[in-house]
């Protein structure tokens, strides 16, 4: 083949290629979700978007089984100014980040009143809403029904209870298996939260408006809390290995009276699979002697790259994805937190997760963690300190001077 | 595309066309050497001289992705961070000991593998495959796997020592156990590129000097510390100079086992690099803590290569 033919042939193609386009003037939109987030149920939330839309498909990419190894991911791509996608899911704890680098294109006309007061706030920075919810979370305790009705107990309400309970139904039970408590002591994202929940049931803040406002006695409470649950035999002694999944399995299995768990585990507890089916009870997480109920704020977010190609659709499947009909679905179907109130009390929604009306209460009492652009420096600290008092290397007092010393370098 | 019969061209005593090119840029033997090295030269400085450049330059920055400023000159200000901050400390700490632990600890098993492996077996090929099987795993691998073994209810090993009557160790609960089952794997994992080379080596050295020994009444002991060893030397230094640079950057392993675990006490250099940059985004100082590995990294080669040259 000559060079005349060749050339010929390719502007014939382009010709081809461009009418092609002309005729169908389809839009390809990558989304970006993690594998642990039922990428499965999103494509038939997708689905449908599709048929109402015929000149946009979506593609959806999946990666990182972790909020760690999802942001190390996308810290990649978006530095690398990458455009292959266009939407991407962010854990609740990123938009202040990625305001701050840049990295997401803002929403106007939104009417963020619409969704939980807290979910509005996360998603704000600077007055510009960074991403839209996708689902609601926050951390609850889970406990064992049958075990706490055997013994008369009602689910407690402070540490102080649960100890006592664990140790009454442990010392009963006989059972070398039965963990009293189970929680995240491995140094990942969840850590966080078990060193934020009896810190913030204190009353005290640990970022306020960018600035670190630590507390040392609160802070020390906070690690003695768990490190005492662990020398006194209420937890086990290898917690610093357990990761949010080993905090559902054991559990699951029937190997903890009480856990401290995300919504997620509510579906698989209940399973098939699961040893404690139909014995499940969720309540609010306990709070310190004195202090007040709070829990962890979860959720993911759906943000537009700033890098996208097609902004104009990309905002508008955004638009779709954070809507009370995609919402409403995946309660339903994926037992995930509305981020709309009013979806905690629709019959449907609570036939399929009869505890999500009494969740509500509880994702209204959730606090977020600290929103700063270095919260991933943030949490290294706050979750590896945790985990070395967990083992044991460090003392709760060590490990506070060390959370306040890290902290004020980087948050100064 | 022919230049003969070109009006540039001449003809050589031998009666060859020299193209004109050639007699253009007359090469001298030197001019060769320059023009053939020239490519390589060219790909080395792109992907070797150009980066390492890029990062010594970037180290002396305040360039944080995740702040959303541009970069600031500082000077020497991400070194004298360094020298105060204990995570820098611990963790140069880990990789140090970690070099002095699995080097020599890598050594010694190599060594006796590639003996092993070097014996008059009938079939040779079950002993080199199982030589080869460690060192073809993906180093990510052997620490998912290895991080399995160790789990404090679910591993093997604790499950052997209970057979033994040894309470179940909680390996990644302590610095000095994880620490000790992090240095077991990697050298588990290396001494097999260990005894590759050294067997190479030890197929070198001619039977006769053995039979000549056997003669002479030296005993098995003695045949290896005055035969075996000092010609397996250069072999051995080869080993140990790979060996060594990769224990300096030890990531993998480690990053799957404990993931620096518990606390900081058992994270690398290498992985202490890659959270600044990758995790935190923090280019400036990322590149002065590359900085500091790879001037240690330059020194081991120095010292080694000083070493070659002064046995040769």
């Amino acid at each position: 083949m000559n060079f005349k033919t060749s050339a010929a042939l390719l502007v014939a193609a382009s010709i081809l290629s461009i009418s092609a386009g002309a005729a169908y003037a389809q839009t390809e939109l990558k989304v970006y979700i993690s594998s642990q987030h039922q990428p499965d149920l999103w494509r038939q939330a997708l689905d449908k978007y599709e048929a109402s839309n015929p000149d946009v498909k979506v593609v959806i990419e999946t990666g990182g089984n972790t909020s760690e190894a999802q942001a190390q991911y996308l810290n990649t791509v978006m530095t690398a100014k990458d455009s292959s996608l266009d939407v991407l899911i962010l854990d609740i704890v990123r938009p202040a980040q990625f305001a701050a680098a840049g990295w997401t294109s803002p929403f106007t006309e939104v009417d963020m009143s619409a969704y939980l007061p807290a979910y509005a706030d996360a998603n704000t920075v600077d007055g510009k809403v960074i991403a839209l919810p996708a689902f609601a979370d926050a951390q609850f305790l889970y406990y064992r029904t049958d075990l706490l009705e055997k013994y008369n107990i009602s689910p407690p309400s402070t540490w102080e209870d649960l100890r006592q309970a664990a140790s009454v139904i442990k010392e009963q039970e006989n059972n070398p298996d039965l963990q009293g408590v189970s929680f995240v002591g491995k140094a990942i994202e969840g850590a966080n939260c078990t060193f934020l929940v009896p810190y913030w049931s204190q009353g005290q803040e640990l970022v306020t408006d960018g600035k670190l406002t630590f507390d040392h006695d609160a802070a020390v409470n906070a690690l003695s809390l768990w490190k005492g649950m662990i020398d006194d035999g209420t937890a086990k002694a290898n917690i610093a290995e357990v990761a949010t999944d080993d905090v559902r399995k054991d559990f699951q299995a029937g190997n903890a009276i009480f856990a401290v768990n995300w919504s997620y585990a509510w579906a698989q507890a209940q399973g098939p699979e699961s040893a404690v089916a139909g014995k499940v009870g969720v309540v609010p997480v306990p709070r310190m002697e004195g202090g007040e109920p709070t829990t962890c704020l979860g959720g993911w977010e759906w943000s537009v790259s700033a890098y996208s190609t097609h902004q104009e659709e990309a905002h508008d499947l955004v638009k779709y994805l954070a809507s009370p009909e995609v919402s409403k679905f995946m309660a339903i179907n994926g037992a995930l937190l509305p981020t709309y109130g009013d979806l905690y009390t629709d019959p449907e929604v609570t036939a399929a997760a009869p505890w999500f009306a009494n969740a509500k209460a509880v994702v209204e009492t959730a606090k977020p963690r600290p929103v700063t652009p270095r919260y991933n420096e943030v949490s290294e600290v706050i979750r590896t300190t945790v985990n070395a008092v967990m083992a044991g290397v460090s003392t709760p007092e060590e490990g506070a001077d060390l959370i306040e010393s890290r902290l004020s370098r980087i948050l100064r | 595309m022919t230049m003969t019969g070109s009006t540039k061209s001449s003809r050589t005593i031998d009666g060859n066309v020299t193209p004109w090119w050639v007699r253009y840029f007359d090469p001298s033997d030197r001019a060769l050497a320059v023009l053939l090295l020239a490519p390589a030269a060219v790909l080395l400085a792109m992907i070797i001289v150009y980066p390492v450049c890029r990062l010594i330059y970037t180290s002396f920055f305040n360039l944080s992705l995740t702040s959303g400023l541009p970069a600031e000159f500082v000077g020497f200000e991400n070194f004298q961070f360094m020298l105060e901050d204990p995570v820098f400390w611990q963790t140069t700490g880990n990789t140090v000991l970690i070099t002095f632990v699995t080097v020599p600890g890598a050594l010694v098993v190599g060594l006796a593998l590639a003996l092993m492996a070097n014996l008059p077996f009938r079939r040779q090929w079950p002993v080199r495959l199982s030589l080869l099987i460690p060192w073809a795993l993906p180093l990510s691998f052997a620490g998912l796997i290895f991080a399995w073994f160790f789990h404090s209810e679910y591993g093997v090993v604790n499950d052997v020592l209970g057979r033994f009557g040894v309470e179940p160790i909680i390996w990644f609960n302590s610095p000095q156990w994880a620490m000790a089952a992090i240095c077991l794997t990697i050298i588990w994992k290396t001494s097999s590129f260990m005894a590759l080379i050294i067997l190479a080596g030890l197929q070198t050295i001619p039977r006769s000097l053995y039979e000549a020994a056997d003669v002479d009444g030296a005993g098995r002991i003695r045949q290896f510390f005055e035969i075996t060893l000092p010609l397996l030397k250069p072999s051995i230094v080869v080993a140990l100079i790979f060996r060594t640079i990769t224990a300096l950057q030890t990531f993998d392993i480690p990053y799957m086992m404990t993931n620096g675990g518990p606390g900081t006490s058992t994270a690398t250099l290498a992985m202490y690099i890659h959270q600044n940059t990758v995790s935190f985004l923090d280019l400036g100082y990322g590149s002065a803590l590359a900085v500091v590995m790879f001037a240690l990294s330059m020194c081991v080669t120095a010292v080694y290569l000083r070493m070659i040259r002064t046995k040769g």
